[in-house]
């Protein structure tokens, strides 16, 4: 049951009403569950944010860390002891800013991690301020006249940086999501799943999303499959206001921390 | 032997199984030996993409239940203090060689110092307390790199041993011995809260993968380990029992060695101005003086200062502009005299006699 | 089974309403003892899982409870019906 890996005296949770971070626990905390996982065998790790949040309500070992730094922690625990599964929760700004260094090298080590990464476009913890995923042209607190800076794909990067399995799905799709990260588990090596995900508090409230459904049809309907795009498209570009979902990429490329199959 | 060789032999005797680390002159010696030596002792070598990422991974390692280190050297240092504070917060053992160079930034990458020594005391924000010790001989390497990883067991705090790039890179002849003492942490006991003290203001150590479900943030935390950062009571008992659980046994885990109580003049030293001192006072001319070699430099064991009852002035030679000199002064009524000296060379014993006759004669160095 | 939304732990996004779709969540319409409006039920029997389940021996659907932030929303399990004796005392 995936209630049973909940800290039942620790929720409600911190997050705000309509957050995405608590759908996408759920979806990982399902897909752990349906893999039959030892609750005693399992690490969740994460950094600093929101989205770090989550490993605290949740009844295994985890590792709380400091803002950026969760792939550096998971590798010294992955390393250490490989027959440990270790997850890692991070937000986009945990992960793309100042832990960009520690997740494209975690990429190219290829070391046996799933990492799951809330995107919600902004750094919510802190207030709202624009985060290397914030659209062009979107407002947040530090980019009041729209962001003008373009946005990291974070997928695109995982697969440029060399992980085995990269998926990007949002708070919506979330029998996909789940999917995406019994499929991540299972395949050695680093695994990404970036998960677009709804701040209707700190992004949503700034771009016209307030609500929390809202949002949720604003990510349905930017979301477009990457089967479909690939197979119609003609190799013309997305548009700007549009991204891919689905599976990036799926290999086999020599992995590190992989538990000895004995 | 070399120093930073020895520091690895001594932390392999010690059985450390994990090292991560990143290229630093003078430290990367250590990295070396450990990249030669730990896959063939089935241990993990893993060379990161920065210091922050280093300190990072042996706290995640040390989690697992295994012993842990990195070694790094001035700029490096300064990239680990957040992970410093955070293996502080989450009482985390884990064991950090500092092979000391010159700074402030990149400094002097292939000379000695001793600059880092209030930086790792005081260098991550917020309270806390470490353990810091200094070696001054290749042996002493070997020999407190050991007592380091026990020191981390035991007090679950990150320890560190401050050597020198004169200490790092020095060959000496060492003796190693065939097994070294090793204290373990004690466990965690069946039914007791993974943060909850014991009357020696430490909480038992269960590793990863035990079942025990530790959650470890590095927020203020309640003893289970849930974040509880807005309660003043709270946070003031945690840091205050963090800070108290190393400085209340200061003294009866004091590493020291004083030659000559009864001496006029004498030298505070660690690290390689040791043995310069050594020279000083064991020459015939230089009578009336006697030191305090301290291997265990924080906590700062002050009471060992009032051993010397016919002390005129304290000298403290150090490879910095007066650091524990300072330290020195804050426990003492007699005069302190910092002999610092920067610029990567060892102080001439012909200084420091200098020192004593100017202040026998009257004078003020 | 029978589904049920934990009012301790509902923060009301109504994130159900949207997903369901059997529409058998319904926006609330008075603030509870907190605040929140929490959903209300709409013959909550039309849900597949509750009727199925036990015929298929896994769960359905299921999507209300896994996009459920706040992990509110649970199946419980009811007892199984038991045919009891009525006595009748003279």
């Amino acid at each position: 049951m995936r209630d049973d890996w909940l800290r039942a005296d620790r929720l409600p949770h911190i997050y705000c009403a309509g957050c995405g971070n608590g759908t996408i626990m759920n979806c990982v905390l399902e897909a752990v569950d349906q893999l039959g996982w030892n609750m005693d065998e399992t690490v969740f790790v994460s950094g600093i944010g929101c989205s770090s949040r989550a490993p605290g309500y949740i009844r295994t070992d985890s590792l709380h860390t400091t803002h950026g730094r969760a792939l550096a922690f998971a590798t010294g625990v992955k390393m250490a002891n490989p027959s440990l599964h270790v997850l890692v929760f991070t937000g986009d700004g945990d992960l793309s800013a100042i832990g960009g260094n520690h997740f494209i090298h975690a990429c190219r080590r290829n070391i046996d991690l799933t990492v799951v990464c809330m995107n919600n476009y902004i750094y919510g913890m802190t207030g709202g301020q624009g985060s290397p995923t914030t659209p062009i042209g979107k407002t947040s607190t530090t980019t009041p006249y729209g962001a003008a800076e373009m946005p990291f794909d974070l997928a695109e990067l995982a697969v440029a940086a060399g992980a085995n399995y990269v998926a990007r799905w949002t708070s919506y799709h979330v029998t996909e999501l789940t999917k995406a990260v019994v499929a991540g588990i299972q395949t050695p090596g680093f695994s990404f799943i970036e998960v677009r995900c709804q701040c209707p508090t700190s992004y949503g409230r700034r771009n016209k999303y307030r609500q929390p459904g809202d949002f949720i049809t604003y990510l349905r309907e930017s979301a477009v499959l990457k089967d479909r795009w690939d197979r119609s498209s003609a190799g013309e570009e997305l548009p700007s206001e549009k991204f891919l979902i689905g599976e990036f990429v799926r290999r086999s490329r020599p992995a590190m921390g992989v538990p000895d199959e004995a | 032997m070399q120093g930073n060789v020895a520091c690895a032999e001594g932390a392999l005797a010690a059985g450390c199984t994990f090292f991560a680390g990143y290229p630093i002159t003078p430290s990367t010696e250590v990295a070396e030996h450990m990249a030669a030596k730990l896959p063939k002792r089935k241990g993990c070598f893993i060379q990161m993409e920065d210091e922050i990422a280093s300190m990072a991974a042996i706290i995640g390692a040390a989690w697992t239940g295994v012993r842990a280190m990195t070694a790094t050297s001035g700029p490096g240092f300064s990239l680990m203090m957040e992970n410093i504070g955070y293996a502080v917060m989450s009482e985390t053992p884990c064991v950090l060689i500092n092979v000391q160079r010159g700074g402030p930034s990149t400094g002097q990458p292939t000379m000695a110092a001793q600059g880092d020594m209030m930086q790792v005391r005081f260098g991550s924000h917020g309270d806390f307390s470490i353990i810091a010790l200094a070696p001054s001989t290749v042996q002493e390497c070997f020999e407190l790199t050991a007592k380091a990883f026990n020191l981390a067991d035991q007090f679950r705090c990150p320890v560190f041993l401050m050597a020198d790039e004169v200490i790092g890179h020095m060959r000496e002849r060492i003796t190693i011995p065939d097994s070294v003492q090793i204290v373990r942490p004690k466990p965690l006991q069946e039914g007791m809260l993974p943060f909850a003290p014991e009357d020696d203001l430490i909480p038992g150590f269960a590793a990863f993968g035990t079942g025990r479900k530790i959650p470890v943030t590095g927020l203020t935390h309640n003893e289970k380990g849930y974040p509880d950062s807005t309660n003043p009571a709270r946070h003031e008992s945690l840091v205050r029992r963090l800070v108290d659980k190393i400085e209340t046994v200061r003294h009866s885990i004091a590493d020291y060695e004083i030659v000559n109580e009864e001496a006029e003049y004498v030298f505070v030293c660690y690290g390689s101005p040791v043995r310069t001192v050594q020279e000083v006072v064991q020459r015939a001319k230089t009578p009336g003086t006697g030191y305090l070699h301290l291997r265990m430099i924080w906590p700062f064991p002050e009471q060992l200062l009032s051993r010397f009852p016919n002390v005129k002035a304290f000298i403290v030679p150090e490879l910095n502009l007066g650091m524990i000199s300072r330290e020195v002064e804050r426990h003492v009524c007699v005069p302190v005299i910092s002999a610092g000296k920067i610029g990567g060379e060892l102080h001439a014993p012909d200084e420091l006699v200098a020192i004593v006759e100017q202040l026998r004669s009257g004078g003020c160095p | 089974m029978k589904l049920d939304i934990d009012e301790s732990r509902c923060k009301g996004c109504n994130l159900c309403t949207m997903v369901c779709p059997y529409r058998i969540y319904q926006p609330g319409t008075a603030p509870n003892r907190r605040g929140i409006y929490v959903p209300h039920l709409d013959q909550p029997e039309r849900c597949p899982n509750a009727r199925l389940q036990q015929i298929y021996g896994r769960r359905l659907c299921g999507v209300c409870a896994l996009i459920c932030p706040d992990q509110a929303i649970r199946w419980e399990k009811e007892k199984p019906y038991e045919p009891h004796n009525v006595v009748i005392e003279y």
